[in-house]
């Protein structure tokens, strides 16, 4: 029996470390470049610093500021509605295009890359495209309404226009991203199971929903993640396209938090904002991992 | 380690020879002696001003052999949280370019080399008095102020003689009052097809303290003369905003000509959107190849008296960095007169230097046009620029984007609109 303990234990210890062994570059890593600088910047966030030298330690007073800040309620509220009209817009017509490109459509191909290609530019790039569309005196977009006798919308001098010229160039930019994602999921559904659907009398919104649905679960829960987080960090989209204008009608946390920390240099201030987005994203993901019961469905 | 005879000699020779060396760049006028070593120039700029920045470097490192400067371009958005992270991990550059706004942020906290025991003395009369103050905190300079810009109007001669207006201010002395410059705007306004308009001001893309010009003109300011506490709750205040205001509430300007819009108000001149735009110099090469039609400059207006803004750029040090001597030889040759009349004239930018600006200079783009800005930065007065040069500025000019903002298209009332800067420059100020 001695013999047998003695001779499993160095085996469990060798195996632990052989494990830790492994994980180590990517602990170090993200000891070095994630947890390192969270923990640095939370420090900053209890100070009141310029950036430059130490700073004065003011406790939790940034966070203080946070609750009786009108301009961070409303940028807290503008982020809100920005992810809650992008996230399930997105991922609906990612889902709706995706099906669509794994359907008999001709030209699919040619279809497919249109729509991709906002995904390969950078969201610079996206959101200056937006400018050249969406200005209200010479765009794109006021010309063909003009053309078709709806008028002109002041996407740049009204807070609805503004914010509806922020959340359509960010559509353009992400459907690509959700339809590569649903389309892999979609192909790998076996046909079997649609053709059995169909046996049994299923109709299409019946397939749609008792098959592709819980079938593209596990993406679902791995888009809604992605955009959920990348919603909630936009800023060069709107840093381009709107700067946050007009007034702070298009501002939400990142912008507010550049503008804290960049040009007012109240880096202090600026790092709780981040740190309140960083605990928000936490709680979100935490979440979506408890509730989502499709996340790990597998045929 | 053992050292032979001839190791020792030498090495006490080439101390020797360094010591002297240092000491003759330190106290005498640096453009006379030789100097040797590496600095490291961070900067921004467009095709006209790197191509002025090459050729000052190269002439610079010919009078001195043994110097090199390297040359770091990085694009205008990433130039102050670049610098700015590398001060923090002391990675910093030995010089670096900053605009006249963010000067005071970065002296104010330290992080600049105090230039007065390395420049010669009479360094600081050779500016005029306006720009040598932009670059002083405490009374030292922390840079040399290696040019300037200022905004007057540029015009579309098409449109002004389709409206019946055949001539424009030509002097700075009868540069249009306020009143006569919203009658030419009236004007222009009924004579313009639908969908046009008069004007358009250049104060997007962190352009917010060009309003600032407004208030200058009449004769107000924003801080009082010991720059510690907010001043701008006064009638010239109040008559700037008002003015301003009313650009938008007898659309004068389009209405994405507000503050923080993405569409700059020379893009609006060059698509013949408006006849007129407020404009830097630096603007001119750009116009001369994008507006597909004639169009001239004139001097802004001037109300209790002219104003322009503080545009350009200062070129400071580090404080740093270790050769200190060799970066004020360098900042002095970039400010000589014939590196800046060369930069000034391939960049349309101003001079600095009193004797630039008493001679005039031409700029290789639309040379007669010259005249025009440099009288008009003729109106920026050394109170006018102490201001600006506060440690506070980049904060106040986000309390005037925000007030502005609103006062133009949030339909914020004129004595909410002073309220709320006054607070937003007091919390500025105290921090």
């Amino acid at each position: 029996m001695t013999t047998l303990n003695t001779s499993r234990r160095p085996r469990w210890v060798r195996s632990t470390l052989t494990g830790y062994a492994f994980l180590a570059p990517s602990l170090v890593l993200l000891g070095l470049f994630v947890f390192l600088p969270l923990g640095w910047a939370f420090v900053i966030s209890l100070k009141q610093t310029n950036g430059f030298g130490d700073g004065a330690f003011v406790g939790l007073s940034n966070y203080g500021r946070l609750l009786t800040d009108p301009v961070f309620w409303r940028v807290t509220f503008n982020t809100a509605l920005f992810t809650s009209i992008v996230v399930p817009v997105s991922m609906a017509l990612g889902l709706g295009l995706a099906m669509l490109m794994n359907s008999v459509l001709p030209v699919r191909a040619l279809f497919r890359t249109i729509i991709v290609l906002p995904m390969v530019i950078s969201g610079v790039a996206t959101a200056l495209i937006g400018v050249l569309v969406y200005d209200q005196n010479n765009g794109i977009a006021n010309k063909l309404l003009r053309v078709i006798g709806l008028g002109s919308i002041p996407w740049q001098s009204s807070g609805p226009g503004a914010f509806a010229s922020v959340v359509l160039v960010t559509l353009w930019w992400r459907i690509g991203f959700n339809m590569i994602i649903y389309l892999a999921a979609l192909q790998g559904v076996s046909p079997e199971l649609y053709e059995s659907a169909r046996i049994e009398g299923a109709n299409a919104r019946q397939q749609l929903r008792y098959i592709t649905w819980p079938m593209v679960g596990p993406s679902t829960f791995f888009l809604l993640i992605m955009n959920v987080i990348h919603s909630f960090q936009v800023f060069d989209v709107i840093f381009v396209l709107t700067q946050g204008g007009p007034g702070n009608s298009t501002s939400v946390l990142v912008t507010y938090a550049y503008t804290n920390g960049f040009l007012i240099r109240d880096q202090g201030y600026a790092t709780a904002i981040g740190i309140f987005l960083l605990a928000i994203t936490l709680v979100f993901t935490a979440i979506q991992w408890r509730v989502s019961r499709t996340r790990d469905l597998v045929e | 380690m053992q050292m032979s005879r001839r190791q020792v000699l030498g090495a006490v020779g080439a101390f020797s020879l360094g010591a002297v060396l240092t000491s003759c760049a330190g106290f005498v006028r640096p453009a006379s002696t030789p100097a040797t070593g590496e600095l490291t120039f961070t900067t921004w700029g467009s095709d006209s001003e790197l191509v002025g920045f090459r050729k000052a470097i190269t002439g610079f490192e010919s009078a001195n052999p043994g110097a090199k400067i390297t040359l770091n371009v990085v694009p205008y958005q990433q130039i102050y949280p670049t610098v700015d992270a590398q001060l923090q991990s002391n990675t910093a550059p030995d010089i670096f370019r900053v605009d006249y706004r963010n000067f005071g942020r970065y002296a104010g906290s330290k992080q600049l080399l105090n230039l007065e025991p390395l420049l010669d003395a009479s360094v600081g009369a050779s500016f005029t008095d306006a720009l040598w103050r932009a670059v002083q905190f405490d009374g030292k300079p922390y840079g040399v102020p290696h040019h300037t810009d200022t905004t007057a109007i540029l015009y579309n001669k098409a449109a002004f003689a389709a409206a019946g207006i055949t001539s424009v201010p030509t002097t700075l002395e009868t540069a249009w009052t306020w009143d006569e410059f919203e009658k030419v705007a009236l004007t222009l306004q009924r004579k313009l097809p639908a969908g046009k308009y008069p004007f358009a001001y250049n104060w997007q893309g962190q352009g917010a303290a060009r309003w600032l010009n407004w208030l200058f003109q009449a004769d107000g300011r924003f801080l009082d003369k010991k720059l510690r506490s907010p001043a701008i709750d006064s009638e010239a205040g109040r008559a700037a905003i008002d003015f301003t205001k009313s650009f938008f509430t007898r659309k004068l300007v389009p209405a994405n000509n507000s503050v923080k819009s993405s569409t700059y108000a020379s893009d609006l001149f060059f698509s013949e959107t408006v006849a007129m735009t407020f404009a830097g110099a630096f603007l001119i090469p750009d116009a001369a190849k994008l507006a597909n039609f004639e169009w001239g400059a004139t001097f802004s207006p001037q109300d209790k008296r002219g104003g322009g803004d503080l545009g350009g750029n200062a070129l400071v040090a580090t404080a740093g960095t270790t050769k200190k001597t060799l970066a004020a030889k360098f900042l002095t040759h970039m400010v000589g007169q014939k590196t800046m009349r060369d930069f000034c004239a391939t960049s349309s930018l101003l001079p600095t230097r009193k004797d630039l600006v008493d001679k005039g200079i031409e700029f290789t783009v639309r040379p007669e046009l010259s005249k025009v800005f440099v009288g008009q930065a003729s109106t920026v007065r050394a109170a006018d620029t102490a201001q600006v040069a506060s440690p506070a500025m980049g904060a106040i000019t986000t309390v005037l984007s925000d007030q502005l903002e609103q006062a133009f298209i949030g339909g914020q009332s004129t004595k909410d609109t002073l309220a709320g800067m006054t607070a937003g420059i007091k919390q500025a100020l105290s921090r």
